[in-house]
């Protein structure tokens, strides 16, 4: 008798939010390409004597994120300290949210697409947010010859920590939780989302269950994991060795597993019989952040239609197929480029959703620039399209004028003058060039007015050559059936 | 109320030590311990309040009111002039960072 | 030729600015003094000498060269015909729990002794911004942990001028010392439960409260932060008026300072107490505690000198047209205590947790294995007994199975301290007072090592001004008149939120009505005939 199994998993994400100063102090937040311990102050280094001064812009990043999550903001919430030792917390705590946190509740609709769905049909799984709370960041250390050098340039980096409700089941859903958080972040502009980079990180808790029932068994903690990869992998792992214990009728422990990216595989911690005594205590060198109805309303006014609803809106309103939906939102930029296109463009919009995904998505990673950056404006790039539309120039002469125009900046009817690629359709002028084909073929002439009809694509294509292309071609095929009647 | 009444029991005390960190001496313990159940028979008088269920917590006296509350922070950066000089207060310092000893890793595998 | 030592603050500021004397004639007169009545500082690892009970010992680090400059400059804009400020030329001292920038910050611990701070807490700088000029750091009790100075790492520690066989109270023991020795004129303390106000009572000085966030706290090193307030000390009202104009009002490097407008506390310090309402509560008059042989509560009533001081106050207040409301409850001042063994504890031992070893301060010159033996020994090394008592029962009390017990209990209880105040202050309550009069202190000074090392008598000594701390409201200590053994007693005015400005005119009436007493000559033994 085989039993099936299923995981239930939560996430821990810390995100850094990209202010330009620190949470308490006024170093700069992001000391990516600086010398350790240089961007530091009395403060963020924890002196005798110095207190925090809360960063308005994270407050205003942080409600962004919450009522972007559907998260009940907070009129009134606390700082805590929470009390440890360790050589990257000058102060011996961290200035945190413990039990009267920024924001509560809150959800993601998450599409789970066909590809990452066993049943290869695709589905929804709404994610619920425990509580998102702001926070500072430590500094880092790194053990080398069995001493611990100290670096204090991390130390109070602001960041948002939201936790999830156990509410994911398999690793592809946790993966597609942090590409849907990643690229809310980036689209909300709060932060780089950036695994690699640290700016944001992921613990993931997992345990199994036979499928169906409800309970919730012992969990494991999985730390140190830096991509979105390593998360799916390090909790598929994870499950399968749980299932493996349960099968051998062993009882899972509530261990923290550190993932080795290099080796991929986990590696015990340490045992995590109680919950360490942190101490929490509200901050009393803060007093109470009060968001008011006011400033929250100021701060929401900011709040862009979300990717996940553009998304939905353009299958919905545009008829735009999921694949395309889901390209085209995949930055705010991007989402908005194409939308003000097709609002200057008057036909088909999967016409600009193909040239997009096809062509403009490729020039711009190479030139390697945001949409915003582009000198392919909207406006040039439903000219272009319109231009081929109208038969003025045909797809070719459109596509090679793309990085034409984005290196000129100017506009793509000027272009097609300037470089002489309009389709020629002044009638006379191909009538002047038909009448010489004619009269220079003879032989071919004699056999098309026997019969062979065929021949009429020769005669184009001679026009065509003595044109460079640009001979509108049915206008010719016209001219010259009348010629050769 | 008596002394024998309220006292810290040693195992509590001296996990107490352990998570403040303090390497002690016998008498240093004794002494610390004797004292610190003596406090706790003075906040003992604290549990015989009666308190009304609805009575909010007071984590600064003051009110501060709308016109004595400091704004929070513009997000601007100042950066620090002398990080040198609180460098130099580090009891070890190699290549910028601050040298300690290594941390005991209780890795089991 | 006045002797400068003996001016009062608002004197000197008013002379260097006439061009009467120069800053640095007040600084050479004041550093005479020093050598004369304050002998050897407090240091680390010190034996004690038979001529230690003969001298204050006030100060743990002189700041000479740091004055004589800071009086130059006095001197330069003064002859440039620059304003140099409130406090042209006034020598002052700092409690040496504020970071003052390229001096010694110990907080009278072993753990600070070698740190050098770099950067100037906020009221420090404000004074030498005004034209202060800095005498040096003064002894406190450990990390100001105690109400007698004995608890320094610095020995030996500060003795009362006014009987050398006595503490000078504390934790700013130092500063009231040197202000009563004439070390200066004015000393910036703190007070988290009476540290201001009660080394005051005991030297016969002046010390102020303000209320909490009213003077930015950036820079004090950190004892129970939402309790700690610094403050002035000064040898009459006016020049604790003049230094808390200088050190009160907004900073942004505080986000629990006060951001209201600081008024001028001297424009109508003198205008008496004509139509106010004072009040008077039994509850002040005496102290409950636990016995230290049964550890049952005890009730008991103030000693009759000290009763009888706020009794001859209230009489002249009265006679100067001022409303006496006599028992006035207060019921829940017997709590300040308890709460505070609690909230205190729970806030010292958090902010006494980043001194590791690892970034500054003390590190254990001993081999150690790795980090946690590295913490174990740097703070058991370290740390005097008193932070450590401190530490060990904040972490108790606050630890997660007991928190709802005590921590977050206290929490409430606190609450109802306030409600004392608020009840009594109330303009459309019952009792609508402008102030409460209560004496600052159950006893006159106490002996050296009279308590010292008994943790809980020696915080009993807080239990009439630690209630103000809890309810944020500020107050003010002031000198009115001695014991039969010749001890000066402290009388204490406690007011509304940020009612320092009519707290002082009280706090002046008293002492213009009392000017002519023949108490008010008297000196400490140690200066007669100086
Ligand atoms: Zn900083």
């Amino acid at each position: 008798m085989s039993v099936e199994y299923e995981a239930v998993i939560g996430l821990e994400t810390h995100i850094q939010l990209n202010t330009t100063t620190k949470i308490f102090c006024s170093c700069k937040a992001d000391s990516w390409d600086d010398a350790p311990n240089s961007n530091i102050c009395p403060v963020c280094t924890g002196l005798p004597g110095v207190l925090p001064v809360l960063n308005r812009k994270v407050v205003e990043k942080a409600v962004l994120l919450a009522a972007a999550m559907h998260a009940e903001i907070q009129v009134l919430s606390f700082f805590d300290r929470k009390n440890y030792f360790y050589p990257d917390l000058p102060k011996g705590y961290q200035i945190s949210q413990y039990d009267h946190s920024l924001a509560r509740r809150g959800y993601l609709e998450l599409p789970i697409p066909a590809s990452a769905d066993p049943n290869g049909k695709g589905y929804v799984r709404a994610v619920h947010i425990h509580k998102l709370h702001i926070e500072e960041d430590a500094g880092k250390t790194k053990k080398e010859r069995n001493r611990r050098y100290v670096d204090f340039n991390r130390c109070g980096v602001p960041l948002v920590e939201m936790v999830t409700e156990p509410d994911l089941r398999t690793a592809e859903e946790a993966g597609q939780y942090l590409i849907r958080l990643r690229q809310l972040l980036r689209w909300l502009g709060i932060s780089e989302g950036d695994m690699e980079k640290g700016n944001l990180r992921c613990d993931a808790n997992v345990s199994i269950r036979e499928k169906g029932s409800s309970v919730l068994n012992t969990k494991t903690e999985i730390k140190n994991v830096n991509s979105i990869d390593a998360v799916k992998d390090a909790i598929q792992k994870e499950i399968e060795r749980q299932i493996r214990e349960v099968e051998k009728g062993h009882a899972i422990k509530p261990w923290t597993l550190d993932w080795d990216d290099n080796a991929g595989v986990l590696r015990m911690m340490r045992s995590k019989e109680t919950e360490a005594d942190y101490r929490y205590f509200h901050e009393p060198d803060l007093l109470p952040l009060e968001i008011s109805a006011e400033w929250q309303a100021d701060i929401l006014e900011g709040l862009p239609e979300l990717p996940l609803e553009r998304r939905a809106r353009f299958m919905r309103d545009l008829q735009i197929p999921e694949y395309d939906a889901d390209i085209l939102t995949a930055d705010h930029d991007l989402a908005d480029y194409f939308e003000r296109t097709i609002g200057l463009y008057k036909g088909d919009v999967k016409k600009i959703s193909n040239w997009l995904m096809n062509d403009v998505l490729r020039m711009r990673n190479e030139w390697g620039m945001s949409m915003s950056e582009m000198k392919l404006t909207p406006a040039y790039l439903a000219e272009l399209v319109q231009l081929v539309d109208e038969g003025k120039i045909n797809i070719t002469t459109a596509k090679n004028l793309l990085p034409k125009i984005q290196e000129s900046g100017k506009n793509p009817r000027t272009l097609v003058e300037e470089l002489g690629l309009a389709v020629v359709s002044d009638d006379a002028a191909i009538r002047a060039i038909c009448a010489k084909v004619v009269a220079q073929n003879p032989v071919e002439v004699k056999s098309y007015r026997e019969g062979k009809e065929t021949l009429i694509g020769w005669f184009v294509g001679q026009v065509m050559r003595e044109l460079r292309g640009k001979a509108d071609p049915k206008l010719t095929q016209q001219i010259l059936k009348e010629l050769l009647k | 109320m008596k002394n024998t009444e309220n006292s810290i029991p040693r195992d509590v005390f001296d996990h107490l030590v352990d998570l403040a960190a303090f390497a002690l001496g016998e008498d240093e313990k004794n002494y610390l311990h004797d004292q610190m159940n003596h406090q706790l028979n003075a906040i003992q008088e604290l549990e015989a309040i009666p308190l009304p269920d609805d009575l909010p917590t007071t984590t600064h006296g003051v009110e501060y009111g709308d016109d004595g509350k400091p704004a929070l922070r513009n997000d601007e950066w100042v950066a620090c002039t002398n990080t040198q000089e609180i460098l130099t207060q580090a009891p070890e310092l190699q290549d910028g960072y601050i040298v300690v000893p290594d941390i005991p890793t209780k890795e089991l595998e | 030729m006045t002797n400068l030592v003996n001016c009062s603050a608002l004197e000197l500021a008013e002379m260097v600015r006439a061009r009467q004397i120069s800053a640095e004639e007040i600084l050479d007169e004041t550093l005479t003094r020093i050598v004369e009545v304050d002998g050897r500082p407090g240091a680390l690892d010190t034996a004690p000498a038979v001529d230690d009970e003969k001298k204050v010992h006030a100060f743990i680090t002189h700041t000479e060269e740091l004055a004589r400059s800071q009086a130059q400059e006095v001197d330069a804009k003064i002859a440039k015909g620059e304003d140099a400020g409130l406090l042209a030329g006034v020598p002052f001292t700092v409690k040496d729990i504020f970071c003052v920038r390229g001096t010694p910050s110990t907080a009278a611990s072993r753990i600070l002794a070698n740190f050098t701070a770099p950067y100037t807490a906020t009221p420090v700088e404000r004074l030498i911004a005004a034209g202060g000029v800095m005498l040096g750091k003064v002894n406190l009790d450990e990390f100001t942990y105690g109400s007698s100075s004995e608890s320094s790492a610095f020995q030996p520690s500060p003795r009362n001028p006014w009987d050398l066989s006595k503490v000078p109270g504390g934790s700013s023991g130092g500063s009231a010392a040197a202000v009563a020795a004439g070390e200066g004129a004015l000393s910036l303390g703190t007070d988290t439960a009476g540290s201001i106000r009660q080394p005051a009572a005991f030297c016969g000085v002046v010390g102020m409260k303000p209320t909490y966030g009213r003077v930015s706290r950036y820079g004090l090193i950190a004892f129970g932060s939402s309790l700690d307030c610094p403050g002035p000390i000064a040898r009459n009202v006016r020049d604790a008026a003049l230094m808390l104009q200088v050190i009160a009002g907004a900073d942004r490097a505080d986000a629990t300072a006060a951001t209201q407008a600081v008024p001028d506390y001297l424009r109508e310090i003198e205008r008496g107490v004509k139509g106010m309402r004072i009040g008077l509560s039994p509850d002040y008059f005496r102290i409950t505690f636990p016995d230290p042989q049964s550890g049952e509560y005890v009730e008991q009533a103030l000693p009759a000198h000290m009763q009888e001081a706020v009794w001859k106050a209230a009489e002249l207040y009265r006679s100067m047209g001022a409303e006496i409301i006599e028992n006035v409850p207060m019921p829940n001042t017997r709590f300040g205590i308890p709460v505070y063994f609690v909230i205190s504890r729970v806030e010292a031992a958090s902010n006494l947790h980043r001194f590791d070893g690892v970034k500054y301060g003390y590190r254990t010159k001993q081999a150690v294995a790795d980090l946690n033996e590295m913490y174990r020994r740097s703070r058991g090394e370290g740390f005097g007994p008193q932070p450590k008592l401190r530490i060990l029962m904040g972490m108790y009390v606050s630890a997660a199975q007991y928190s709802e017990q005590y921590y977050q209990r206290a929490l409430k209880v606190r609450t109802l301290i306030r409600h004392d105040f608020e009840n009594a202050f109330d303009p459309q309550g019952p009792y609508r007072l402008d102030a409460l009069l209560t004496p600052t202190t159950p006893t006159t000074a106490f002996g050296m090592a009279d308590v010292y090392g008994d943790s809980v008598m020696m915080q009993y000594a807080d239990q009439l001004t630690v209630p103000a701390n809890h309810a944020g409201v500020p107050g003010i200590s002031i000198p009115a008149g001695f014991s039969s053994d010749g001890l000066p007693i402290g009388i204490q005015l406690l007011g509304p939120d940020f009612s320092e400005a009519q707290l002082l005119r009280v706090a002046r009436a008293y002492e213009m009505a009392t000017e002519k007493e023949e108490w008010r000559e008297k000196k400490p033994s140690l200066l007669e005939g100086k």
